[in-house]
């Protein structure tokens, strides 16, 4: 098998709904965007693996919202040091609040409890809260049984990963939107020499672009190889 | 919303980090008055990040969009509460015209599914709610988490309300009642809220166990509790154990909170779980079948709000494709929540628990040995392996030591009837089932 080839640079996407590629995730986009607009669920919590656009997802809820006119609020847990609960003081008035990275709160008592009252002030307002996870809501280390509870009340959609023949259309999908074609072959090629991961392929798109722009080239197997192997020689 | 607002985020949301934007700055209200426009923030912490990090950048770009006519100040607030909360001092929950009790009317008794686990707490809130202050006071619904003390507290409030529309019910949770206490104390308007507290005819307080630790709170809602029992008035507390098994709860409360009627929730059986979920169905109009109902509770053994998360998950799916909830349509879409509920429970797994808890060896409730110290974890163990899994008799038998499918029979029914005689088998039991739920 060819060995994969490390690359070092950010991408930052447009994290809207129209930017996601949802093949077998459709479902969660579709209740997602109810959720949002509040004629769907008061409760979804979002689970699976890191990598398969739960942050994007997230974002793309406050995204909307901020298209209707609607109050959100979004918050990455998974930071070196839990913030003072305090963070949470007042965001029961917001319509919708997203938490990125619920586990992080598990185990931690003072968050535990913080996150119950704020859970309870902003369910009694019939306002919507949106979390994600690594694990399914039964799975968390939660140690307040009231919270656990109300963490499982809730819609659970498993984000699933994407198919191979998913992620090459995701990369036309992408690459598309930023205005560049990528043949299905040249797909292929790249699935199996680099990272199948989503952030990374977004990122080694954008570099692709830029080379592609630079040397005003159309994305040829061959030029592939040739930027990819500039690249790793940097 | 502010246009020049509008136009900043735009050109803002291009520049900072997807995760800071939707973190920091799209959830900042703008105010625009003459010459200035004025961001809210939902609290103090926000406010010192954005002070910090992004006030220059948000600064700059105002002028920009206002051509500098425009001076930029933070404060915390929100466009609703920022008005009012500029004009009143603390009034307690409860004085708001919008939202006058708290009370979710969804929550009915005619919604409330009645099985032998909730029984006498129903009997006895039906009472008080057609005789308040009178019946028992106060009323105290204790029970796990998520098995319906706050559904049945609210029907209560709501019984009253339908009876006497004029009545002054409220339902708080315990932290509410701590939080408008410190607003009221820093406000200087706790006379007020004590006025208010005392003057309700109904109290519906939620989840008491968050009282503990809270002295100046406890000794508030120690006054507020007698001042409103000696008028007759009726309180109706919830708490997830025996108050006297609170840490950090005054010993007087704990022998006041015993006064009226403790009545406990229990986890509900099986049927009873069936039931809910139908109910809970039919209140979204769908008419799920008896047979699915039993499949998902037979799964789904903990708590009414996990069954409402599995029941929800079942809908949703159902809606999205279109398809009818059979038991193949509903194992489908439980399938991640079912494989985890059985990779946690099975029969090795109650074994252990079980002899975990009675202090025995694992082997001994696969032994021949007829100790009654023996015999009855068995018992024990057998009916849970019965409920909790989708294991037949003779299968449980034979992981018991190859013993006949009469014997698992007879251990449920025994197990059954004294739980029904004898409190301490029942709360072993509730413990166990607990355990292996979680």
């Amino acid at each position: 098998m060819a060995e994969q080839l490390p690359l070092h640079f950010e991408f930052r996407a447009n994290q809207t709904f129209n930017d996601f590629f949802p093949g077998t995730n459709r479902e969660i986009v579709t209740h997602l965007q109810r959720c949002v607009a509040g004629l769907g669920e008061q409760q979804i919590f979002l689970w699976g693996k890191s990598g398969l656009g739960k942050t994007h997802l997230l974002q793309a809820c406050c995204h909307q919202a901020q298209r209707q006119n609607i109050r959100s609020f979004y918050f990455d847990l998974a930071h070196a040091e839990l913030p003072d609960p305090a963070i949470l003081d007042g965001l029961d008035e917001y319509d919708v609040v997203c938490f990125d990275n619920i586990e992080c709160i598990a185990g931690n008592a003072d968050w535990e409890l913080a996150f119950f009252n704020f859970f309870n002030r902003h369910r009694d307002r019939g306002h919507k809260l949106i979390v994600s996870s690594c694990a399914a809501p039964n799975d968390l280390a939660i140690r307040l049984p009231d919270l656990k509870t109300r963490l499982n009340w809730g819609l659970a959609l498993k984000i699933q990963p994407l198919t191979d023949s998913d992620r090459i259309a995701a990369l036309i999908f992408k690459a598309d939107q930023m205005g560049f074609e990528i043949a299905p072959q040249t797909g292929r090629f790249l699935l199996t020499h680099y990272d199948r991961d989503l952030a990374g392929l977004w990122a080694l798109l954008e570099k692709l672009d830029k080379a592609s722009l630079a040397a005003k080239r159309k994305l040829t197997v061959p030029f592939l190889k040739q930027i990819l192997n500039e690249d790793s020689h940097d | 919303m502010s246009s020049i607002w509008n136009s900043c985020l735009s050109k803002l949301e291009n520049e900072i980090s997807g995760s800071d934007f939707s973190t920091w700055i799209r959830p900042l209200q703008a105010v625009e008055t003459d010459g200035q426009i004025k961001l809210l923030a939902p609290n103090r912490f926000v406010l010192d990040w954005v002070k910090e990090h992004h006030f220059a950048k948000i600064e700059e770009t105002i002028h920009e969009f206002s051509n500098g006519t425009l001076n930029l100040s933070l404060e915390i607030g929100s466009k609703t509460s920022s008005v009012a909360a500029a004009t009143k001092i603390a009034k307690p929950a409860g004085t708001q015209k919008a939202s006058p009790n708290y009370l979710n009317k969804a929550f009915t008794f005619d919604n409330f599914v009645e099985g032998k686990s909730n029984q006498l707490a129903r009997a006895a809130s039906m009472q008080v709610s057609e005789n308040i202050g009178k019946a028992y006071n106060p009323l105290l619904i204790y029970g796990s988490s998520g098995l319906g003390k706050t559904h049945m507290m609210h029907a209560i409030g709501n019984a009253v309300l339908k009876k006497n529309p004029s009545a002054n019910v409220v339902y708080l949770h315990s932290e509410k009642f701590v939080q408008d206490m410190v607003k009221a104390l820093q406000q200087n308007a706790i006379n007020a809220f004590k006025e208010f507290y005392r003057g309700v005819d109904v109290l519906l307080i939620d989840d008491i166990q968050f009282f503990a630790g809270k002295e100046r709170s406890q000794e508030e809602f120690f006054h507020t509790f007698n001042t409103l029992l000696e008028k007759k008035h009726q309180v109706i507390l919830t708490c997830d154990k025996y108050p006297k098994e609170i840490i950090g709860l005054e010993d007087r409360l704990k022998s006041r909170f015993g006064w009226g009627l403790p009545v406990l929730i229990e986890p509900p059986d099986m049927e009873t779980r069936a039931a809910i979920l139908m109910k809970k169905a039919a209140l979204v109009n769908i008419e799920l079948a008896q047979d699915v109902a039993f499949f998902i509770a037979k799964r789904i053994p903990s708590n009414v709000r996990d069954l409402e998360g599995a029941l929800r998950r079942v809908i949703a799916n159902a809606q999205f494709t279109g398809r009818e909830i059979t038991i193949e349509f509903t194992k489908e879409a439980l399938h991640d929540l079912i494989s985890l509920q059985d990779k946690l429970v099975n029969i090795d797994n109650i074994q252990k628990t079980v002899a975990e808890y009675f202090k025995i060896r694992v082997a001994d409730l696969s032994s021949k040995n007829r100790k009654q110290s023996i015999t009855r974890p068995r018992q024990m163990a057998m009916s849970l392996a019965r409920e909790l899994t989708s294991h037949s008799f003779p299968e449980i038998g034979d992981a018991f030591g190859g013993r006949d499918h009469t014997t698992v029979m007879n251990a449920c029914k025994r197990i059954t009837e004294l739980k029904e005689a004898d409190n301490k088998i029942a709360e072993d039991y509730s413990n166990l089932l607990r355990t292996l739920s979680h």
